[in-house]
Formats: C-alpha cells, structure tokens, sequence
C-alpha cells in the first residue's frame, strides 16, 4: 500500500475516495522535505519527485507517492530525493513566477495527471 | 528496410488560389485548408497565417512544429496509427517539403509552450527561425478541459502537415537520400569488423501534456522495443508533449533526428548502426527500473558495442538517463549520453539531476537557464496575453522598450537533446 503526499487541492478532492491522501498545506520544497523524512524512518519513494517537465520555480504543486512499508534506508530512494531538493534549491534561487488563478488551475491539473500515472502504473 | 526520402528545397510559401508547389514554392489555398483541417467541436476557430526567415514576427505560444511529409511508395501512410492504418512503414519513397514547417499555436496551459523569433537573437537560438512557417492558430470552445485542447491541437496539426505534404507526391525531388538497416544477421557479415552501435531514442512520457504516441500508442504503455530508424522518418513517433519548449521533441524533430542522421552517415564505414531501441520516461519508479532493464536486456541481446541515448525533458527523465547509462555500461557496451543542462543563469550549478561515475561520455546541448533579451516584435502571432504573462512572471524582465529578459528554455527547441539546435561549442 502506498500513500500520496501532496499539496495539491484538486489531487485531494479529486482521489480522496479512492487512494490514502496526506494533504498538507505547504509548498513544494514542503513536499520533497517531508517524503526525506519518511525515507529516513525507512519508507520507499514510489513516484519520481520531479516528475513533469514544469520547473520547480514555475509550479508550485507537488504529488509524490511513498510506501506505506518500513524497512531498512532506501538508498536508491534517498539519492532521488536529495538529488530532487538540490535541483528545487537551485531552481529557487533563481526565479520565482506568479502567476493568475488560470496559471494555478492548469499546474494543478498538470500535477494531478502526473500523479494519476504513477496510481495507474502501481494498479 | 530501405527507404528513399526525397527532399523538395522551398523557397517561399505564398498564399494563392491553388495549393500547388511549383518552382521551389509552396502555394496555400488557406480556404481549401481550412476547411481540411477544420471540424473538430472542441475548436471554435482556427486561423493560418505565414512567417518567413527574417520577419519580425514572435511566433507564441508554440505547441508542435510538423515538417509536411508524403508517402510515394511502399506500404502504409505518413504517421501511422495517427491519420494512416497501421500499416509498418519506412520502406518504399517518402517525399518531404525542406524548409517549410507547420507550427500550431494557442495557449494549452499557463506559460509552458515556446516562442519562435524570426529575426534577431531569439531566431538564432532556434532552428525553426530558418523555416517559411505556416502557423495554425487554434482557438478553443470555452470551457474546453486541457486534455482536450491538447488532443485537438496535436490532430489539426497532423492534418495540416499531411494536406500540404500530399502536394509533393507527384514533384521530382531536388536530392534524394536513401537510407538503409539490414536485419542484423546480414549487416553482421556484411560488416564484420565494424562495431555494432545502437541507438536508445527516451521519449517524455509522463501524463497530461507530456506524451509521446508509437504508431498511435501511448508510449508510457509500451515496454521497450525495437524500430528500425526509417520508420522514424515515416512519422512513427509523434510528439503530444507541450511542456518544457527547449527540451522537448516536437514531430518535426522525430521525422529529423540527428543522431539518426548521423549514425547513418557513419554506417557501414566507421560503424554498423543496428537499429533504435525505443524507451520511455514514466513517473512511477518501478517503470524506470523495468524500462532501463529492458534497454539493457535488448541491447545485450543485439550484441551491441556501443549506444548513444538521448533523453527527452527536464529532471525526472535525468534519472532514467542514468539508470539507461549505468545498466547499458553493466553489460559491458560503450553509451554516450545526449542531454541539455540546467546550471544556473552563471552555468556553474550541478546540471542534471541525477548522475553517476559510468556516464563519463556526454554531449551536452547548451544551458537551458541561459538567460537572453529577446527584441520586440512588430507582430505577434498566437496570443499576446501569453507574452505577457511571461514578460510581468518575474520582476525586471519587461522592459520599458518592450523587449523581454528569458531563459532559452522558452524557446522552441533551443537546447534540443537530439542535437537539433543552433547552439555548439567551439574550442580555441
């Protein structure tokens, strides 16, 4: 079993009833801090953390799906996700975009597909 | 398999009364086109309007840019699977317009697609500056979901590359190239002493806006497999993906990959180009590991010396880059990696975001954060609310002139991880 952590309000509504949310309201570095904290207590990524060519600068949704199991440290998962920060920092540093509602409404549409294709390759 | 391309050089497009291609250029009957291309619901009008070399026209939002292409001979049609039967294709005579391209523009979602220039700096960042673009502007039903428009924008291009492309069938080409894959066993005996090279084509493949379709099949679907490269230039793959301008494969591309070139002018004298080993790009994990053990499963299984692999898109696609490279290199064969970067604006920053001590032969094709002032144009086509929001997305980058601060990654194609781009280094 496998949980999906996200910041993304359409993800929650949109599969609530059907997979095990963690909705939390924080940004994407939020996101990715979070997933490193359950990799460390022995939790395996289970979807790419920079899924989507939308950069971590632009958008700010994240979903990420993580095992529901604990065993010993991942390392594979732990590369990813320190791999994954380092990238958003960079990004970060740089610029930061705002955009309008319609921006907002589409990179949430975007992440919500992105996550729908990790849940239907895991089925 | 063995396949003639037959290339016709334009020299200008122009519209007229009859779409008809005499003396080098192309003549548009944009009424007869229009009524080709048009129907779908989910479109409530479409526009066609053209861009020369040297314009000052801003070509934005960009979505796909498809070179018109025909099939003269042999089995199926042009994009197989898309608009033709799925009949196995890239064998018999193809003909295709040079320096002539569709564009389909109109925004699909907030700020992703590209911008192609065709003047000034802009232009010399992107490849399809030097082309006579014909553009198709679609402009959605209200309320249209993005899927949708997606959907509908990818097919009226395909359409419009295909009612162009037909008027070549009966043309006599200026040149015509013929590229040639033996099945393995003969081209093994034929060249015994050079070394078998392989090539693994990753293609986006991730959801909504970043898809690419084989024959009319989602490829985040398909486990990897084997094509030979001629079935390429018959437009067996096309691009569905809108996302990441600079670093994804539009159609137009797929049809001219460079390393397929490439490798085909090295065959049979500095090596022996087998085939391409289709992959693709999932989100899930489990799907990278399977994908990247099946490429190296295959190329094992051809005898492979050496591979070059190019990924499509940024960050994600990094990670099967190197799972490819690692698991290739395990079984003994030689890669190369074809990429772009992501280094920072000073392009001093960690540039992929994965790596490993075996991917120790890389082709970079330009830092995609680099940033650039695009002048202004006198014509925008597409949609200037788009420009905008690209131009007040971060503080300073409009200016009071009207030019506009970017990084290269919104322009189409500029660091194209194929090596179909302007960019290049030189040593001194």
């Amino acid at each position: 079993m496998a949980t999906i952590i996200t910041n993304n309000p359409l993800v929650f509504e949109r599969m609530n009833s059907r997979c095990k949310i963690d909705f939390r309201e924080t940004d994407l570095k939020g996101i990715l801090i979070e997933a490193r904290n359950r990799i460390h207590a022995g939790h395996k990524l289970l979807s790419h953390p920079l899924s989507g060519s939308v950069k971590p600068n632009e958008t700010n949704y994240k979903s990420l799906m993580i095992s529901d199991e604990k065993a010993e440290l991942d390392l594979d998962s732990l590369g990813i996700i320190e791999s994954a920060i380092e990238t958003t920092l960079k990004f970060l540093n740089m610029k930061e975009y705002k955009w309008d509602i319609k921006v907002l409404d589409d990179f949430q549409e975007i992440d919500f597909t992105l996550i729908s294709s990790a849940v239907e390759s895991m089925i | 398999m063995r396949l003639e391309l037959g290339n016709i050089f334009i020299k200008d497009v122009k519209f007229s009364g009859a779409t008809k291609v005499d003396g080098g250029v192309l003549y548009i009957n944009k009424e007869e086109m229009l009524k080709e291309i048009g129907g779908d619901e989910h479109i409530k009008n479409i526009d066609i309007e053209l861009a020369h070399p040297g314009d000052e026209i801003r070509i934005t939002p960009v979505k796909d840019v498809i070179e018109p292409r025909v099939k003269v001979e042999g089995p199926g049609g042009i994009f197989p699977g898309i608009l033709s039967k799925v009949d196995t294709v890239g064998s018999g005579r193809t003909h295709a317009l040079k320096n002539v391209a569709v564009v389909t523009a109109g925004k699909i979602v907030g700020f992703q697609e590209g911008i192609i220039d065709m003047t000034g700096i802009g232009a010399e960042y992107t490849p399809f500056s030097k082309n006579h673009n014909v553009v198709v502007v679609c402009q959605p039903v209200d309320g249209l979901k993005q899927y949708d428009h997606e959907a509908a924008v990818r097919m009226i291009g395909f359409k419009a590359a295909a009612y162009l492309g037909k008027f070549a069938k009966d043309i006599t080409p200026d040149e015509v190239k013929t590229y040639e894959t033996e099945p393995i066993l003969d081209s093994v005996k034929k060249y015994p002493d050079l070394p078998k090279v392989g090539y693994v084509y990753m293609l986006q493949t991730q959801g909504l806006l970043h898809d690419t379709y084989v024959y009319g099949v989602d490829a985040k679907k398909i486990v990897p497999t084997l094509l030979y490269p001629t079935e390429i230039m018959d437009g067996a793959i096309i691009s569905g993906n809108c996302v990441s301008a600079c670093d994804k494969n539009p159609t137009y591309v797929h049809l001219n990959n460079g390393i397929i070139e490439e490798l085909y002018e090295k065959h049979g004298k500095e090596i022996n180009f087998v085939g391409v080993i289709i992959t693709n790009e999932n989100v899930f994990l489990a799907d990278k590991e399977r994908s990247s053990n099946w490429t190296a499963k295959l190329c094992k299984f051809l005898g492979l010396d050496g591979v070059v692999i190019s990924q499509e898109g940024f960050g994600n696609p990094d990670t099967d880059l190197i799972m490819n490279c690692k698991k290739i290199e395990s079984e003994g064969i030689k890669t190369v990696i074809v990429t772009d970067e992501y280094a920072g604006r000073d392009g001093v920053s960690q540039s992929l975001a994965d790596a490993d001590e075996k991917a120790d032969a890389v082709v970079t094709n330009g830092n995609a954060n680099e940033t650039i002032i695009l002048p202004p144009m006198k014509k925008i086509i597409g949609m200037t609310d788009y420009v905008d929001v690209v131009a007040g997305g971060f503080d300073g980058s409009l200016r009071p002139d009207g030019s506009i601060e970017v990084e290269i990654q919104a322009i189409t194609g500029a660091t194209n991880e194929t090596g179909y781009v302007t960019l290049s280094t030189k040593g001194f």
